[in-house]
């Protein structure tokens, strides 16, 4: 069984994204004066959710937004200062897992309320796990697939237990599948929301913002700010100008271009960890891409490193597994920049004046397209570059897989298994890749786990499937008053009840 | 005059039926739709498809759009398929940012077009007046973009006398604040139209000043220059009104481009989202406001150009 994940864009006006790995908390002594609880913290994001309701809607905006801060699952993600998650706490207080890896039993945290003033029950856990497994268009429903029931023995506990065992299913927990909502609840998703966490919803003005305030209510210790404003700027001048006139404390996402209008004022500049995959996508099911010795020799014409620097962020990933996850390994051994060698394998595969389509949804910088044309016209190939809206590439390269090339950024954590699955977009088709995934998540070894994915990204890697043209490490600008700022995977996990602002 | 309003009305909903027509055609032409973003990439086709059951985007073309069409009659925009919010309430949220802007922009475009373009035709052949005549060539070639980028750097950033974007979260419940966000907006259509209108203006002033009336009142005694302003400029104002008119739509045209750039959360800002969203029921409730908007204005320029023209009158 294959565990569906979700692919995604970032920096658009819907990104798909779905799970991903670490958020961690820096401890950056940077921060001066008294934190002040009556603070209100502003933080520029650019994608704003489509509508609230996370249940059913898809996209990284949301998740960055409300999980861990308004909703919350039995456990949460915790991400150390290097990046590596585990896995923490949250509405339950501790969890054991059967030695056969088939049984989670996990205690409820009591004195848990909702933001309505009803408390967390049993009862709720397992309607929220239930409803979420059995109504299909549910978000994450496809995660819990491999549950086979969900029961409340006592008033303190819930046992799930599983048809064969998933060594990610804790991991799947901590994202949609796992939230847990108010039985019966009758708050319209959509506009409102009725959580668990330490802030709740007080507005959304579509357009502009999405402000939470401090819940006194909350079970552990009280949100560090009173107020909490996350501010949709897309435009990327203005979230700077907006740093520099003081109108946000944090700004995220900041274009490397413009970076240095911010140095040396009252931000700090940090680049964050993720999970987050320039993917260059090959249509493996269609000629003549479907001939590994083309898909190499594209590959081949790309150098790498001065990618990166033209982009002006980010790292070089050679393969499928980026180092936060499970199973990664440095992969920079099975490709180097060599046109020559590309010509030839484009000769010895009978190819010649190829014509190949690039389609990549219209919110990316044109920088990584126009990189790539003049690297693969530089072994004869010609690229056109057809920029087209996300939902048109939903539609034509996602759902009807009609592409040569595509490119998009596939955010969340631990999506391995979308090369194993022949059905996905890159209709990459491998038993062997298949078999050793099944067999990483069948087991219950950490570590056997990790050594099987490396295994298998190693040979996809190896065929050229895809190219895996960078890891985004996005850079923040963080307020020097503000401290407790997370640091990691901020595009999809933003948890902010520790984070503090000094009066200034 | 009665006749002649209630033909230019039947034209205006002829205008607003054919565009209902034409808007609702070309969104459902655009590739992509709402079922597919919000299920997502995690979704099997199987449910995208029951999704777009449930979101009613499975009922044939023509039934949608007479449904559509139903609800408008009686006076339903429609709602939103992403946050069942009625459009015409958001439309009317909006609104409190745009119209101002609109209003504001054409302020400034009136202030900065009609004396510097009468004041250009006067000095013309003097160093002043080709001074204006040339500045506002260069400034109407100006991308809106590129001139809201620079009024920012040098207000905001340099000087920071005005905020460099967004739209206070209470609204107008702070007047001076939410005015001081629509300043540089404001200025940036503003000049911009502004120069088109200034030279649009300067023309007409110059053939103005080539008429035989202004001849004849200058011969009577007159200064070139009073004979001008007193006879000359009625018939200048004239055709500055059909100007404006077109605009309007101009200005509706560059509030979309400049509430990107500015985050201001207006209609302009709206659409651009619901387009890349997919929520055509709202989209289409939308164009066809705006469309309207333009319509009218279009029908009240042409019945007030009427009332003012005694030539015109006469003719009727």
């Amino acid at each position: 069984m294959l565990r569906r994940t979700a692919l995604a864009t970032s920096a658009l006006v819907l990104g798909a994204l779905v799970l991903t790995s670490c958020t961690g908390t820096s401890d950056a002594p940077t921060a001066t004066g008294t934190p002040d609880p009556d603070a209100t913290l502003t933080v520029r994001l650019t994608l704003e959710p489509t509508n609230l309701d996370i249940r059913r809607t898809n996209g990284a905006a949301l998740e960055q937004a409300l999980i861990d801060n308004v909703y919350q699952g039995l456990v949460t993600r915790e991400g150390a200062e290097d990046g590596t998650v585990s896995i923490a706490p949250a509405l339950a207080t501790e969890w054991t897992v059967s030695d056969d890896g088939l049984t989670y039993t996990f205690s409820l945290r009591e004195g848990v309320t909702f933001h309505d003033g009803s408390e967390l029950t049993v009862d709720d856990v397992v309607d929220s796990l239930q409803s979420t497994k059995d109504d299909a268009t549910l978000q994450g429903s496809a995660d819990l697939a491999g549950v086979s029931s969900i029961t409340a023995p006592d008033a303190s506990t819930v046992v799930v237990t599983l048809a064969q065992p998933n060594i990610d299913f804790l991991f799947t927990l901590t994202g949609r599948a796992g939230l847990i909502f108010n039985a019966g609840d009758t708050t319209d998703l959509a506009t409102a929301a009725n959580g668990t966490g330490p802030f709740r919803l007080q507005s959304w003005n579509t357009g502009d913002s999405l402000v939470l305030e401090r819940n006194d209510d909350y079970w552990g210790d009280p949100a560090g700010v009173a107020e909490v404003v996350l501010d949709y700027i897309p435009d990327q001048s203005a979230a700077v100008n907006a740093a520099v006139s003081g109108d946000v404390d944090v700004a995220l996402e900041i274009d490397p271009e413009l970076q240095s209008q911010l140095e040396g004022g009252d931000f700090d500049l940090r680049t964050g960890l993720t999970t987050d995959k320039g993917t260059l996508a090959f249509n493996n099911q269609r000629a003549p891409l479907n001939d590994e010795r083309v898909r190499e020799a594209l590959r081949l014409s790309i150098d790498h490193d001065a990618l990166v620097e033209a982009l002006g962020t980010g790292e070089t990933l050679y393969g499928p597994i980026p180092p936060l996850d499970p199973g990664y390994e440095d992969l920079s051994d099975t490709l180097s920049y060599d046109p020559d060698r590309a010509r030839e394998l484009l000769a010895e595969a009978g190819v010649s004046d190829l014509d190949l389509t690039l389609t990549i949804p219209s919110v990316y910088d044109t920088t990584l397209p126009t990189f790539l044309v003049s690297s693969f016209a530089d072994i004869g190939v010609t690229l056109e570059v057809d920029s087209v809206e996300f939902p048109a590439w939903l539609q034509d390269v996602f759902q009807n897989k009609d592409y040569d090339l595509s490119f998009v950024r596939h955010v969340e954590a631990r999506d391995f298994g979308n090369w194993a699955n022949p059905d996905y977009y890159f209709g990459y088709d491998n038993a062997e890749v298949q078999d050793l995934y099944a067999r990483a998540l069948a087991t219950t070894d950490e570590d056997e786990s990790s050594a099987l994915l490396s295994e298998a990204a190693r040979i996809v890697a190896d065929e050229d499937a895809a190219d895996w043209l960078f890891l985004s490490t996005p850079i923040a600008a963080v307020g020097t008053h503000v401290a407790n700022f997370p640091q990691n995977s901020l595009n999809v996990r933003m948890p902010l009840a520790e984070t503090t602002v000094s009066a200034e | 005059m009665i006749r002649y309003a209630l033909t230019r009305l039947g034209l205006l909903v002829l205008g607003l039926a054919v565009a209902s027509v034409l808007i609702f055609v070309s969104l459902r032409v655009l590739p992509g739709d709402v079922a597919q973003l919000i299920a997502g990439t995690e979704s099997t086709p199987a449910q995208v498809e029951a999704l777009r059951e449930s979101l009613g985007l499975n009922t044939p073309l023509p039934v949608q759009y007479l449904d559509w069409v139903g609800g408008l009659l009686r006076g339903d925009l429609g709602t939103s398929l992403l946050t069942g919010a009625p459009v015409a309430a958001e439309l009317g949220d909006k609104a409190q940012v745009t119209v101002p802007l609109g209003i504001m922009s054409l302020l400034v475009a009136l202030v900065i077009g009609v004396p510097f373009g009468v004041l250009s035709a006067i000095r013309r052949g003097r160093a002043d007046g080709t001074a204006v005549g040339v500045g506002a060539q260069a400034l109407a070639a100006v991308p809106v973009v590129w001139a809201g980028m620079m009024l920012v750097v040098v207000f905001a950033v340099w000087l920071g006398w005005l905020p460099p974007q967004g739209f206070p979260r209470s609204g107008w419940a702070d007047p001076a604040a939410a005015l001081r966000a629509l300043v540089l907006p404001a200025l940036t259509i503003g000049v911009v139209e502004g120069a088109m209108l200034l030279r649009f203006v300067r023309s007409a002033t110059l053939q103005a000043i080539g008429q035989d009336y202004v001849r004849t009142a200058a011969a009577k005694g007159l200064t070139r220059t009073r004979a001008l302003l007193t006879h000359g400029l009625p018939n200048v104002g004239l055709s500055v009104i059909t100007v404006l008119g077109l605009q309007i739509a101009g200005i509706v045209v560059g509030a979309v481009v400049i509430e990107q750039l500015f985050t201001l959360p207006g209609v302009g800002r709206m659409l651009v989202t619901d387009v890349a969203t997919r929520d055509l029921p709202k989209v289409q409730g939308e164009l066809l406001a705006l469309t309207g908007f333009v319509l009218v204005v279009g029908f009240l320029v042409d019945l007030v150009h009427r009332l003012i023209d005694p030539r015109q009158r006469e003719a009727s």
